[in-house]
């Protein structure tokens, strides 16, 4: 599912499977002021990075289906338009090595699911200035 | 005789007729019901979500039939966040009456229902159900009573813990995963005391399976007491292998002694083990050591040193490569290519600019 974006409002996209996280990090983000852009699995994301223009932020959650979000997160710091985008990255569990790679790839920071919905925002305020 | 025929044929045409309409009604009504939920899905969904930011002020009502859907939508969401977040949900839910239809749904005796219910008593912390929940963690069913142990973790951590040691113990038929999910719940540090001291007492298959679990918590509140049982006791292999595991996870340089010293034992699942945590604990002077196994018999042992060697904070590609060139056989020059690659790939990977 995909919300069109709108230009006044700077652009999440989210790469997340598991609908019931997908639909509460819209609602979040939507209701933040932020237009959100979903793909419910990695080779959706990665068709739609190859189309779009380069977002505010990536929230990318680690296990995806087809394509994985360390491999996404690969994907998107080859592409030049793509390299300064903030990462996110969401993972189900606190797998140490998996965030030290993802860390190590690239990726700008990590949450751990289930999440704070607190956190999120202050996670988010760190790479973003909250739209009015 | 064609007055029979007759009645015969019109009471077929007449009984096809009537499962047609039969048809028509049940998909009339399956549709009306799938409207209905969607609806509902459709008013409470946003509504959920809008009070982890800020309580609604008024709540529409809920039909009976509607409840079970209501609580599948509201744990769903329970089970995405945590925090003050889910305390605002758990308003939402006792407003709406949805506390009362847990447990009425508690005592129901089906399958499905009750553990919805259970589900919902947990993350409502609802104590009242405490000794029905004790019960039905002891159940034959394994997702029934495992729901019910992480209910009880959810209401009452410090409490639930001594209680569900000796059933983690002995359910082989509860999911690891879901065990994990469940200490990790609970708090690592609260529980991973008291598992090692479980292990002290536990047959040794038991004690090892316990520290495994621990070697999955990677909490160091555990390693005194394991570190004393290897010590103290003469341990069974699984013992062992699970204690090497889970010093490799803790990767505490204190261990680094013990865990040298298994890397020659003669069961060759203990070689393992001892090669993976020195993987990860290893200094540049236990390189030899883990050269020396790539030439083991097993395969299992040349292929985790060869990792473990990969791992070594000495280790570069171009000593990887060099080595790779003198060793004597071919299967310990093959099993280092994998890992060769890999290494390649994360060099590749972090040389890349990041934001």
């Amino acid at each position: 599912m995909t919300t069109a974006p709108r230009a006044e409002k700077p652009t999440i996209f989210i790469a997340e499977d598991e609908e019931g996280t997908a639909i509460l990090l819209k609602f979040l983000l939507a209701r933040g002021g932020y237009t959100v852009v979903h793909a419910a699995d990695g080779q959706q994301a990665q068709t739609m990075i190859d189309q779009m223009p380069p977002p505010a932020l990536v929230l990318l959650d680690i296990m995806l289906p087809y394509l994985n979000g360390l491999q996404l997160l690969a994907h998107i710091r080859q592409k030049a338009e793509w390299q300064h985008v903030p990462i996110i990255m969401l993972t189900a569990d606190s797998n140490e090595r998996d965030i030290q790679q993802a860390l190590a790839a690239g990726a700008n920071d990590y949450m751990v699911k289930p999440f704070n919905p607190r956190e999120l925002t202050a996670r988010l305020q760190r790479f973003l200035t909250v739209p009015s | 005789m064609a007055h029979v025929g007759w009645i015969l044929t019109i009471t077929i045409h007449a009984f096809i007729l009537l499962l047609f309409v039969w048809i028509l009604v049940l998909r009339a009504l399956r549709r009306m019901t799938e409207r209905r939920r969607r609806n509902m899905v459709d008013v409470w969904r946003p509504l959920l979500a809008e009070s982890l930011v800020e309580a609604p002020a008024t709540l529409p009502s809920i039909h009976p039939r509607d409840h079970v859907l209501f609580l599948y939508l509201w744990n769903s969401m329970q089970e995405s966040i945590k925090g003050e977040a889910s305390e605002q949900l758990n308003d939402v839910a006792r407003r709406a009456g949805m506390d009362t239809v847990a447990l009425r749904l508690l005592h129901t005796g089906r399958l499905r229902l009750q553990l919805l219910a259970v589900a919902t008593l947990g993350h409502l912390k609802e104590a009242s159900v405490w000794d029905e929940l004790v019960r039905l963690a002891h159940a034959h069913n394994a997702f029934l009573s495992i729901e019910a142990a992480r209910a009880m973790v959810r209401i009452r951590p410090k409490a639930a813990i001594p209680l569900l040691i000796p059933l983690i113990s002995t359910r082989s038929d509860w999911s690891p995963l879901k065990v994990m999910a469940l200490l990790n719940e609970a708090g690592a540090d609260l529980v991973a005391i008291a598992l090692a001291q479980a292990t002290v007492s536990a047959p040794p298959p038991i004690a090892a399976r316990l520290i495994r679990l621990l070697a999955s918590l990677r909490s160091p509140s555990a390693l005194p007491i394991i570190r004393q049982l290897m010590n103290e006791q003469k341990p069974a292999e699984d013992v062992i292998a699970a204690s090497l595991s889970l010093f490799g996870e803790c990767s505490d340089p204190q261990d680094l002694p013990m865990v040298r010293v298994y890397l020659t034992h003669p069961t060759w699942y203990i070689r393992v083990q001892a090669a993976t945590a020195l993987g990860k604990i290893g200094l540049e002077e236990d390189e030899a050591r883990v050269i020396g196994l790539l030439g083991d018999t097993h395969w299992w042992v040349r292929y985790r040193a060869a990792e473990a060697l990969s791992k070594l904070p000495s280790m570069t590609e171009a000593k990887m490569v060099e080595l790779q060139a003198t060793l004597p056989t071919v299967e310990s020059q093959e099993v280092i290519m994998p890992f060769l690659t890999k290494l390649r790939a994360t060099k590749t990977a972090t040389a890349l600019p990041a934001a």
